[in-house]
């Protein structure tokens, strides 16, 4: 941090980050006020009738730099995550509650053992550039992802597929074989990671099937998209053209949408909240997610190897404090499991209390009374940082000391991540079976708590490489019943999605996925008069 | 004079290469490398190697500076380690960009400051003079984060809705194309650079005004005017002209504040988005480009003090 009261006239000028919190706060005092002086606000009504076409769709996205990438399957930030929806189609979508439905695909379907898999593809979608989508593009997209060489976002989750065992039957069907069963691989292909390019793909000239052509691209600045005329769903998309902005900082983000420069922003910050739903002219969009902002315990080092340590860090969190200081009431408390949207996911388990004297009783049965650790927190997504602070607040009350290290992201996602004793992570939604794959087998690329649990890996390979549901469900409600007893993640709770946009924008709907404005679900936006 | 000016010129390239040493050994103590940054989450081990190989990061330290150097003694400033494109085609927009700031911002402050100041100082103790000292004091301690968010909570988002909030690019990607949206930063950096000119144009226009030679002036029945522009002004410009000078050279880094608040995409912005991701290049250029801003500004601040300050002229010799 620069300091104060160094050589020159101007001491204070260059204070950088007084100046992004000082500005957050001081639009939302001024604003608050305008938003007061009309009395009762009344919004006007969601219009009804049928969709208007036309117009310009201008979306204030958070995040993003000159790093920015069209690239299908490479994108990292909120602003790549969001052209990727505009650009690519998926075999498979999730729908707005995170069911599964087929999209470029009519059907995917797999052998009772789950090993070999038939994607039947739509008829007659074509690329930007007029070319039909075939079995070879899908071929040559899915061989893209996996590429030993030069992996990408979507690799770890197609490790399954056997690349070299990939067959085109006829222009429309594919015959995948699995080097292992996988149940997850319709999970894979509904990510937007693992979207559908032709052969002759080169991101430098973004050709996919979505909903929108690439038209300019200003990296870290803005791109522009125009309407894709042949788009294969009926009547979409609405608008012409569409502007995607990036917004590194969130004051400049909310003037803009305030000041009418942009129809849609998405990550409004908390304390902005009222602020915006007092002006008439803006609607916010509020989503329950299955997103989840964990603290990960290290189960293979001290103190957290010992189960006792672990369940009484459990037993001192208020959950329903954390939901209320940390979300401000927006989102739910969570149980220590992850995947609540899963059809599959085990709801029999009983909601996790506070029990301040249990967790003291086992803290002094592991010989571990007035405990210290160090929290490391860095501000990887809203609410992480103050969700450490309200954390150490409330294990003060069964003698534990925690000491918050707050790094920042760099340093937090640098050499150190995924092997700190004790800290903090997002995700976003996902189905049970995919999560504890990316995060909680021994060879699962995201096992920040390094949790090795015999029985629960079996039940997790077992479960996926089991094709008949009910079967499916126990080896799930088994294996969470485990994670629930003795895993290394807190899981406090699930916070809801929070967007806003001008009342002139119909068509956005609340979604359990967790990516914001309704999974950049421009497509099915439209402007009213 | 002009041996002192050499000499100048000549500290100021050891002063730029200085800079370039820290900016260099700065941005290797900083956690993390580009790779890191740029893959983000998605850092596996095979991507981070693949990446480290691509940009040479994995070459020790001595020979990156020591290629960065050489490069730049062939005027070449590379290539960005984050979209690969090269520095000066990344840069001269932008540049181009904060130019457009600095140079409306330098053209209003200046002659409207120079003039408020001496106006105060004609009209010492008068409504006019007290109403400048409590503005201009005002906005002195204000920083200019504060100013541009009143400015934006009156003129767009709050009471008016007449100027654009944040600057969103239209057509061509110059500043210039579209100067309604120059509107509010110009206004913001006009307001954190005035207040310090206005002050010492007045200070030291009442010192000159109470001067001998100006009494003598006087007394020998020049018109005020004649009085004021000819025998006070000159005398005046010297001390100002550095505190000028300072704030000329303080708008070159402190633009990156006002472009963050307005998004403005110049060179501030630019820097702020390099040191996220470790993007040497980028930073190097920048920080030397504002170090040479430093240099120069400084160093024209000195020749106008010269030229208007005969004693201190022939002191120099």
């Amino acid at each position: 941090m620069v300091s104060r009261g160094q050589s020159g006239t101007t001491p204070s000028r260059r204070d950088f980050l007084r100046y992004v919190a000082a500005g957050a706060g001081a639009v939302g005092a001024g604003a608050l006020v305008t938003g007061c002086a009309g009395g009762a606000v009344r919004k006007a009504p969601v219009p009804s009738g049928p969709p208007r076409y036309g117009g310009r769709l201008r979306v204030g996205v958070v995040g993003g730099s000159s790093k920015d990438t069209l690239d299908a399957h490479t994108a990292v930030t909120h602003p790549d995550q969001a052209r990727t929806f505009q650009l690519y189609d998926t075999l498979l979508e999730h729908d707005d509650d995170y069911r599964i439905r087929p999209a470029l695909a009519e059907s995917v379907e797999s052998d009772p053992q789950a090993t070999t898999w038939t994607i039947r593809l739509r008829e007659g979608v074509e690329f930007h550039h007029g070319k039909t989508v075939t079995a070879e593009d899908v071929i040559h997209s899915l061989r893209r992802i996996a590429d030993p060489d030069d992996p990408k976002n979507g690799a770890v989750g197609l490790s399954s597929l056997d690349l070299g065992a990939m067959r085109a039957m006829d222009s429309r069907t594919v015959r995948l074989t699995l080097s292992r069963p996988d149940v997850t691989l319709p999970d894979q292909f509904a990510e937007y990671s693992n979207g559908i390019v032709p052969v002759d793909y080169d991101p430098a000239r973004p050709v996919g099937s979505g909903p929108f052509r690439h038209d300019s691209f200003d990296p870290g600045q803005q791109s522009l998209f125009t309407k894709n005329p042949r788009y294969w769903r009926d009547g979409e998309p609405y608008v012409d053209e569409l502007v995607i902005i990036d917004f590194p900082d969130d004051t400049a983000r909310i003037n803009a949408l305030l000041g009418g420069q942009v129809d849609a922003i998405d990550q409004v910050p908390l304390g902005l909240l009222r602020v915006l739903d007092a002006d008439p002219n803006l609607r916010l969009l509020e989503s329950e997610t299955g997103s989840w902002l964990p603290f990960t315990m290290r189960v293979d080092r001290p103190p957290f190897d010992d189960v006792r340590v672990r369940q009484a860090f459990r037993l001192v969190v208020d959950r329903e404090q954390m939901v209320r200081q940390v979300l401000g009431g927006h989102g739910r408390v969570g149980n220590d499991l992850y995947a609540p949207a899963d059809p599959l996911f085990n709801s029999a388990l009983p909601q996790r209390r506070r029990d301040v004297a249990k967790a003291r009783q086992l803290l002094r049965e592991a010989g571990k009374e007035g405990l210290t650790v160090e929290l490391v927190t860095s501000p990887v997504a809203a609410g992480v940082v103050e969700a450490a602070q309200v954390f150490a607040q409330q294990a003060a009350d069964a003698g534990i000391t925690v000491t918050i290290r707050r790094v920042d992201t760099g340093e937090f996602f640098g050499d150190a991540y995924l092997s700190w004793d004790f800290a903090q992570d997002f995700w976003f939604t996902r189905n049970f079976l995919a999560q504890a794959s990316s995060g909680s087998l021994p060879d699962s690329p995201y096992n920040e708590t390094h949790w090795d649990h015999p029985e629960f890996n079996r039940l997790v390979r077992e479960a996926r490489a089991t094709t008949d549901e009910a079967r499916r469900r126990d080896l799930i409600a088994r294996a969470q019943q485990i994670e629930w007893e003795s895993g290394g993640y807190i899981v406090w709770g699930f916070p809801n999605q929070l967007d806003a946009h001008s009342v002139r924008v119909v068509g956005l709907a609340p979604d359990k996925s967790g990516i914001p404005l309704n999974s950049y679900g421009f497509r099915h936006a439209w402007l009213a008069q | 004079m002009s041996r002192m000016l050499l000499k100048r010129v000549l500290l100021g390239v050891v002063i730029l290469w200085a800079v370039s040493v820290v900016v260099f050994l700065a941005t290797q103590a900083l956690p993390g490398d580009a790779a890191r940054a740029i893959l983000g989450r998605e850092a596996t081990p095979e991507r981070l190697a693949a990446l480290r190989a691509q940009l040479h990061l994995d070459d020790p330290l001595w020979l990156q500076y020591a290629s960065w150097l050489g490069d730049l003694l062939r005027l070449d400033l590379g290539e960005s380690y984050s979209n690969g494109m090269p520095v000066t085609e990344l840069l001269s927009a932008r540049l181009n960009n904060s130019l457009a700031l600095m140079v409306c911002a330098t053209v209003i402050s200046v002659p409207l400051s120079v003039l408020v100041g001496t106006y105060s100082a004609l009209r010492r103790d008068k409504a006019f003079d007290h109403a400048t000292s409590v503005v201009s004091l005002v906005l002195a301690s204000l920083p200019e984060f504060v100013v541009g968010i009143l400015l934006v909570l009156l003129l767009s988002t709050g009471a008016l809705n007449l100027l654009p909030a944040v600057y969103v690019m239209t057509g061509s990607g110059s500043a210039w194309s579209d100067p309604v949206q120059l509107v509010l930063p110009t206004l913001t950096m006009v307001l954190a650079v005035s207040p310090y000119i206005v002050r010492i144009m007045r200070a030291t226009m009442i010192e000159v005004l109470e001067s001998e030679y100006v009494q003598q002036a006087r007394l020998k029945g020049l018109p005020e005017r004649t009085v004021v522009l000819r025998h006070a002004l000159p005398n005046a410009i010297g001390p100002v002209a550095q505190v000028i000078a300072l704030q000329l050279a303080w708008l070159a880094g402190g633009v990156v504040i006002v472009e963050f608040l307005f998004r403005f995409p110049g060179i501030g912005f630019a820097l702020v988005d390099a040191v996220n991701n470790r993007d040497l290049p980028v930073v190097q250029t920048l920080t030397l480009a504002i170090a040479a801003v430093y240099i120069v500004v400084n160093l024209l601040a000195d020749v106008v003090s010269l030229a208007a300050n005969p004693k201190v002229r022939s002191a120099a010799r």
